[in-house]
């Protein structure tokens, strides 16, 4: 199968391979041509289109430790996505909605989101600072040297689920309450961003749910026998 | 708003007892059609091209065929079931939602088959009105909005913090909003508060 014709199935595919850090011009490689001139295991880019095409990943395939360390530069990479460039343009688009209408509702809204986005910077710099630098150290780590009660990869799951649920009262609050005269374009442009924002978040906490935490604690049962 | 009358069937193979049941339907206040079928086969053909809302049968029709019921039951998820029931035969919950026997009184049966029909309306309605909140969960609102804890809004409503919970938990699904501070902007868009005492 040809990347190029991937891409044409599902052009989302086109944020997994940015987030590969892998160029667009993917000429007429296949798939295995790619991963193979990537250094990207098949097994792992396989199972990352699959969550970016809706399917799961099958059972619990066994990932290597430059696996893992792959899916924490992609994870990454997907967190400058959303700090760069995603959160600026839904926040330019709201201030841009804001300065235009009056009416404090919009305003509300506007203190809602930069509240929203503060919080998932937190959230994405916890994430970077403490939650992957303990992946890396449990995967450098033959020995158990690690001090797991500092972290554990259960507790990182519990982390997520906030930013969807404010995401999603951000989206009702403009489809169904908040009331704004005309403006279709600049409303457009802000469902669009706020949808391709909650797709690739929502395929980021899959990929975290079904490769990277799995894999950690099975790293961690291994050390603690 | 205009609502089209329910749509009976009646599958019986007893003549008598299925113009008596008839008789019944129609002259109670029930808005409504009847129309007779005898078999189970009858059934599947006309719910092809027909609604029907509420199907009366004769329970010895499903001996053998339970199969069949529960697939036309879950093809057909918003037709209700309602058994004769003879007396001779144990009562198969799943194939029907009621039962009622040929020696009940007319209010019964058609006070069994009213209870169907709200039973089939509910969830439409609470669809319509999803965020139709009720004067209690106003309140509750109104203090999550003005920034009381749970606690403070269970002693000013005097009602336990359980079921302020709950409340909120009734609040998120009906608007769709969970943050505090999404539930202050949908107040606002609602005119529950007044955006004056809210501070920006």
């Amino acid at each position: 199968m040809q990347m190029a014709d991937l891409i044409d199935a599902n052009p989302n595919l086109l944020l997994m391979l940015q987030h590969f850090n892998i160029d667009f011009r993917v000429s007429d490689q296949t798939v295995m041509q790619l991963c193979e001139n990537q250094g990207i295991s098949e097994n792992l880019f396989v199972s990352i289109a699959n969550l970016y095409n809706g399917f799961g990943t099958k059972g619990h395939q066994p990932f290597s430790s430059e696996d893992m360390l792959q899916v924490i530069e992609f994870l990454k990479s997907s967190h400058n996505y959303y700090r760069w460039d995603k959160y600026p343009q839904i926040s330019s688009y709201i201030r841009q909605l804001q300065e235009s209408h009056s009416g404090k509702e919009l305003k509300l809204l506007e203190k809602f989101f930069n509240e929203y986005f503060t919080e998932v910077l937190d959230h994405l710099d916890y994430e970077d600072n403490v939650a992957f630098p303990y992946f890396i150290t449990l995967l450098d780590s033959e020995k158990s040297e690690v001090e797991s009660e500092v972290y554990s990869s259960k507790e990182y799951s519990d982390h997520h689920t906030d930013i969807e649920l404010k995401l999603q009262d951000l989206k009702n609050l403009l489809l169904k309450y908040v009331k704004i005269e005309g403006d279709l374009d600049l409303r457009r442009k802000l469902f669009f961003a706020l949808y391709e924002l909650e797709y690739d978040l929502y395929i980021h906490s899959l990929i975290e749910e079904s490769i990277l935490i799995p894999s950690g604690i099975s790293i961690e049962r291994e050390q603690n026998v | 708003m205009y609502k089209s009358p329910l749509h009976i069937v009646i599958m019986e193979s007893s003549k008598i007892i299925y113009e008596g049941l008839q008789a019944i339907i129609c002259q109670s206040e029930l808005y409504c059609r009847a129309s007779r079928i005898e078999t189970l086969d009858e059934l599947s053909g006309m719910l092809e091209t027909t609604k029907i809302d509420i199907l009366i049968a004769n329970q010895l029709q499903f001996v053998n065929r339970e199969k069949e019921i529960k697939k036309i039951r879950k093809a057909y998820p918003s037709l209700s079931v309602a058994g004769i029931d003879f007396g001779i035969m144990q009562k198969q919950p799943v194939l029907t939602d009621i039962s009622f026997t040929l020696y009940d009184s007319a209010e019964h049966i058609i006070h069994t088959l009213e209870k169907l029909e709200r039973k089939n309306q509910s969830p439409a309605q609470q669809k319509n009105e999803s965020d139709n909140l009720t004067k209690r969960e106003l309140e509750v609102l109104t203090g999550l909005v003005n920034g009381m804890l749970n606690k403070e809004i269970a002693d000013a409503l005097n009602i336990s913090i359980h079921t302020v919970v709950r409340h909120r938990k009734n609040i998120t699904v009906k608007t769709g909003i969970r943050s505090q501070s999404g539930l202050t902007i949908y107040a606002i868009s609602k005119k529950i508060v007044e955006i004056e005492d809210i501070e920006i």
